[in-house]
């Protein structure tokens, strides 16, 4: 089974990993914050997208980023028990579970699909987080313009 | 054909004795076979039944000018028995008149309580011919760019005429999402990543509530091998949660549910 | 007269595409047949009627009419010109080609469609007489023939049983097609096979009659019970034109895209206030049924369905636009008895 070589010459060209992060306001969201007050490191290729709840990410959502070009979605939430709703992210577990091997199935690898659990006194956590998922996805390269679910330039 | 004439004279005494105003059946047309809806029971003899019927009938419950006509009677191989056990536990079915059937045995009237203990019974192994397991091994073995590129050859086909979804008892959305325009979340363009975005999307909106019939395949005009995808989902929901849609008229909705022990080793 | 081998269909392809023609033809695509565009190596194949028609290389199922470049408060349109390559389609069916005068009529009614307009100038149709039909064919019914040359600026007819196509040229579109084949068509002598018979399946006349006066009738609920509301009928078919006018953008730049749509779907007629004007698949129907018989003669003096039987074939729920003519045409009997 043939992996992408890891495109260096786009890494010695400049690519920089363009990666969208779906977050959760009450733990990732604030470890995230909490990361930027401790002035921990780490690279600026994530864009994040805060929502109520990881019980909130809409599939699409992922699907869009995807669509727009992003080379990877990380997806991040309170741990098992600590939802301020309840149980957002347990039904979110569920529909990761699934939605990750549907994506899998028609092109979008795992390479490409990060979830995790931050919490809000993880600012470490998300720091290394950030780290490891940029250099994951910068080794990678960039997503395959001709992935059937980016969007084409229209001719 | 004793089978089928008993199904018919069955389909004549609901209509004559008022049980049912309707009879919501297969009839053949040359080599085609189409939906029948029978209110008279002295055309019951169009009723037919065998391995060439691959509509699912339980979508035509839903339908507004079939509903008006009063109580209606389904005849429902086992396909169509399971996507009756779907609709029931999602409140949309509160009861059903079946005339049960496969192409070998005619299993008389029942209701919805009585198709559950004949699925229960009888049907509890159903499963995809042995080559759609194939085919699926086949795309699995591929790397993650050759099934990029198989999928796009595939999603290149398809028109959005959404003929899969008409089909499919599951969907039945009044506004689906493609139709949700503020915003347009997907493009409605029969292109790429619309049409990328639709078929995952609609696969995904029937995870844990399809019941592999094969109609949206069947009635897909492009050839899409749409079961792919739907026996994708199911085979993951069958390991990770053992749950087999179609079977309990009272299931809890899978991906509307959880459990504390739900595995997450993918979850960093 | 000039001859091909029936099985060197090909060669005459590979000569067209030399000579700088983009060839489609109908392809074998699994148990299937379907008009797609043709590469070195595909295998045509003229025995069934394809699933689809020639409409779509036309009238593309999505195409982009205008561009629009974004930037600050400023928004500049860019200049576009429909893509039209040189385009000749082989083998098409006399339902398919027909169909042309009803759309060439829709597209420069009041407003002259330049995509359209482009696309067709720029395509060579070569027809093939149907020597074969099947139950859902019904194109006698509708003023057509399967050996119509209505549409086409050529036309192949098989002959010899089978074994050989005559290359009969309609114009000058089919004198240039002709020439550029060039040495894979020759002079000779063959007897062109009788053309397929397909009965006349209902009285078209009658049934836009009965159409104008039964505007409410409860029959068009009974024969539409069917209909799941979907497009496969609408897209498979060679007249049907409707179409639906989408902008999409990023930050950067816009598309003014022309996608199909079909009077079929729920949402087809609704309004945004809320009104539905066809809310249920009763009236979709009739509007569907009228559109091609009625409306359309009145307006342009010619039917617009030309028999291809691809709805029949491809339809889950039985809706035939045959069968309901059919059925219309029963009603109407029975009750004139």
């Amino acid at each position: 089974m043939a992996h992408t070589e890891p495109q260096t010459a786009q890494a010695a060209a400049g690519y920089q990993p363009r990666i969208v992060a779906f977050v959760c306001n009450w733990c990732t969201y604030a470890g995230a914050d909490l990361a930027g007050t401790s002035r921990m490191l780490y690279p600026p290729n994530v864009r994040i997208v805060k929502l109520p709840c990881t019980g909130r990410i809409d599939p699409l959502f992922i699907l869009k980023a995807f669509e727009g070009g992003a080379d990877a979605v990380l997806v991040s939430g309170c741990h098992p028990g600590d939802c301020h709703y309840t149980s957002g992210n347990y039904h979110a577990r569920r529909r990761w579970a699934i939605f990750r091997r549907l994506l899998d199935l028609t092109g979008i690898d795992e390479r490409r699909l990060f979830f995790s659990w931050v919490s809000a006194a993880e600012g470490a956590k998300f720091a290394d987080l950030i780290r490891s998922v940029t250099a994951k996805v910068a080794a990678i390269g960039s997503f395959e313009p001709a992935n059937p679910a980016r969007r084409r330039p229209w001719k | 054909m004793e089978m089928i004439a008993t199904l018919r004279a069955d389909a004549a005494k609901l209509l004559s004795e008022g049980r049912a105003k309707l009879v919501i059946g297969y009839q053949a047309r040359g080599m085609h076979r189409a939906p029948l809806f029978v209110s008279d029971p002295a055309k019951v003899d169009r009723l037919v039944y065998d391995e060439a019927c691959k509509q699912n009938l339980a979508v035509y419950l839903r339908k507004p000018e079939v509903r008006v006509k009063g109580p209606a009677a389904i005849v429902a191989p086992p396909a169509v028995m399971r996507s009756l056990m779907v609709l029931a536990s999602e409140t949309q079915l509160a009861e059903a008149t079946v005339l049960a059937v496969d192409t070998n045995a005619y299993h008389g009237v029942l209701d919805l309580a009585g198709v559950a203990a004949l699925l229960k019974e009888k049907y509890a192994d159903l499963a995809p011919p042995k080559e759609l397991f194939d085919e699926l091994a086949k795309l699995n073995a591929m790397s993650p760019e050759e099934r990029a590129r198989f999928w796009t050859g595939q999603f290149a086909k398809c028109t959005r005429c959404y003929a899969c979804r008409a089909a499919c008892p599951g969907c039945y959305c009044l506004r689906c999402i493609v139709e949700k325009n503020v915003p347009q979340w997907v493009s409605t363009a029969a292109a790429q990543h619309g049409n990328y975005e639709w078929h995952v999307i609609r696969a995904f909106h029937q995870a844990g509530r399809c019941t592999l019939c094969g109609a949206c395949e069947a009635a897909c005009p492009q050839g899409i091998p749409l079961m792919l995808l739907n026996l994708t989902i199911s085979e993951e929901i069958a390991k990770r949660f053992g749950e087999k849609a179609g079977y309990d008229p009272a299931a809890k909705p899978v991906v509307g549910s959880w459990k504390p022990g739900d595995d997450e080793e993918f979850i960093r | 007269m000039k001859t091909l081998d029936a099985n060197k269909l090909s060669d005459l392809a590979a000569a067209l595409a030399a000579a700088g023609y983009r060839v489609v033809a109908p392809l074998k695509d699994g148990a299937e047949v379907r008009m797609k565009e043709w590469a070195p190596g595909a295998a045509i194949d003229i025995g069934p009627v394809p699933v689809n028609s020639i409409k779509e290389f036309l009238f593309p199922r999505t195409e982009v009419v205008a561009k629009f470049s974004l930037e600050g408060n400023d928004f500049k349109p860019e200049p576009f010109e429909t893509p039209a390559p040189k385009t000749a389609i082989l083998a098409v069916r006399p339902c398919d080609a027909s169909a042309m005068a009803a759309l060439d009529k829709v597209f420069n009614w009041e407003y002259k469609d330049d995509p359209w307009n482009a696309r067709r100038a720029a395509t060579t149709l070569v027809s093939l007489v149907c020597t074969a039909a099947d139950e859902d064919c019904f194109c006698t019914s509708v003023g057509g023939a399967p050996d119509a040359t209505a549409g086409a600026d050529a036309i192949l007819r098989p002959a010899d049983g089978g074994k050989k196509l005559i290359l009969e040229s309609l114009g000058a579109k089919g004198e240039a097609l002709v020439a550029a084949a060039g040495a894979v068509v020759a002079e000779g002598r063959a007897k062109a096979d009788s053309p397929a018979q397909v009965p006349v399946r209902f009285d078209a006349k009658a049934v836009a009659e009965w159409c104008a006066g039964n505007f409410e009738s409860p029959l068009w609920r009974e024969v539409s019970l069917g209909c799941l509301g979907c497009g496969a009928c609408a897209y498979c078919c060679p007249t049907c034109h409707c179409f639906d006018i989408q902008d999409e953008a990023t930050r950067t730049e816009s598309v003014r895209l022309r996608n199909w749509d079909t009077c079929g779907l729920g949402l087809f007629t609704l309004h945004a206030s809320g009104h539905n004007p066809r809310p249920d698949q009763a009236s979709r129907w009739r509007q569907r049924v009228m559109h091609k018989f009625s409306y359309f003669v009145e307006k342009f003096g010619i039917l617009a369905c030309t028999g291809c039987g691809r709805c029949g074939r491809i339809c889950p729920g039985g809706m035939a636009i045959a069968q309901v003519c059919k059925e219309i045409d029963e009603a109407r009997k029975a009750v004139a008895k």
